[in-house]
């Protein structure tokens, strides 16, 4: 194994609702990201992505996203709560893509308005991302009364969640460089 | 003996052999996929390739 190579984890911003807080949030975390020593990262703005809405799955693949996800050891997804739930245009790009996943490291960011921080909507998406074969870490980072948490320049006023985020890296990163590691030197049965 | 044994993967990009990490079952959505079906799993099953020195991904229907 190369163990010179960087470790590229992109930040998925999971929807493209006009006015959306979740920016702010995902530009936060792909920030700290870019901090780590060894770690390369994107950010992906879903709302960017040239997918139809005539098909589904395999069959909407674009050919750059396919290729970061293919190049990714992890994926950081930022998702705000729609309804209990997370957004079907997130649901969409995600179904687009299968082999590209498979044993690789997935942390979720919640955000919503109220006091939950995104944890249904992360709760829909956990067994949708085991299913794509990834592999999902314990730390979450929840988002809560986010209208609170940034100001309107979208810079963060409470910088209590930089711990937070701390965290949840140190242990994407782990399992990032775990997997990586097995996926390169560890034989299927 | 296995596939992976028999005929191994090798990168294209740098030539090595890749490492076989996972069987993943894939719901088959076309009509060459329904044919490949595996009828006790339920699915098309797809070997999934990583190579050890560029860290690129390949996979190939398993057999």
């Amino acid at each position: 194994m190369d163990g010179n190579r960087p470790l590229y984890i992109p930040v998925i911003l999971g929807t493209v609702r006009k006015g959306r807080m979740s920016e702010h949030a995902a530009k936060l975390v792909a920030a700290e990201v870019a901090k780590r020593p060894g770690v390369e990262t994107d950010l992906i703005d879903i709302s960017r992505l040239p997918l139809p809405i005539d098909d589904a799955g395999e069959g909407v693949k674009d050919a750059g996203y396919s290729k970061k996800m293919n190049r990714a050891d992890a994926l950081v997804i930022v998702s705000p709560e729609y309804n209990h739930g997370y957004s079907g245009l997130l649901k969409h790009v995600l179904d687009s893509c299968l082999k590209e996943y498979i044993h690789k490291a997935a942390g979720v960011v919640g955000v919503s308005a109220g006091p939950f921080g995104g944890s249904r909507g992360i709760q829909d998406l956990l067994p949708v991302l085991r299913e794509l074969g990834l592999v999902t870490i314990f730390w979450d980072v929840n988002f809560s009364s986010v209208q609170n948490v940034f100001g309107e320049d979208g810079l963060l006023k409470d910088t209590s969640y930089i711990r937070r985020i701390d965290k949840f890296l140190k242990e994407l990163i782990w399992m990032a460089k775990t997997l990586r590691y097995g996926r390169e030197q560890v034989a299927a049965e | 003996m296995t596939q992976q044994k028999r005929n191994p993967m090798i990168c294209p990009t740098c030539r090595m052999v890749m490492n076989y990490h996972a069987d993943k079952l894939i719901a088959p959505t076309t009509r060459e996929e329904f044919a490949r079906m595996h009828r006790v799993l339920g699915g098309v099953v797809e070997e999934m390739h990583t190579c050890p020195g560029c860290g690129g991904g390949a996979s190939r229907p398993s057999e």
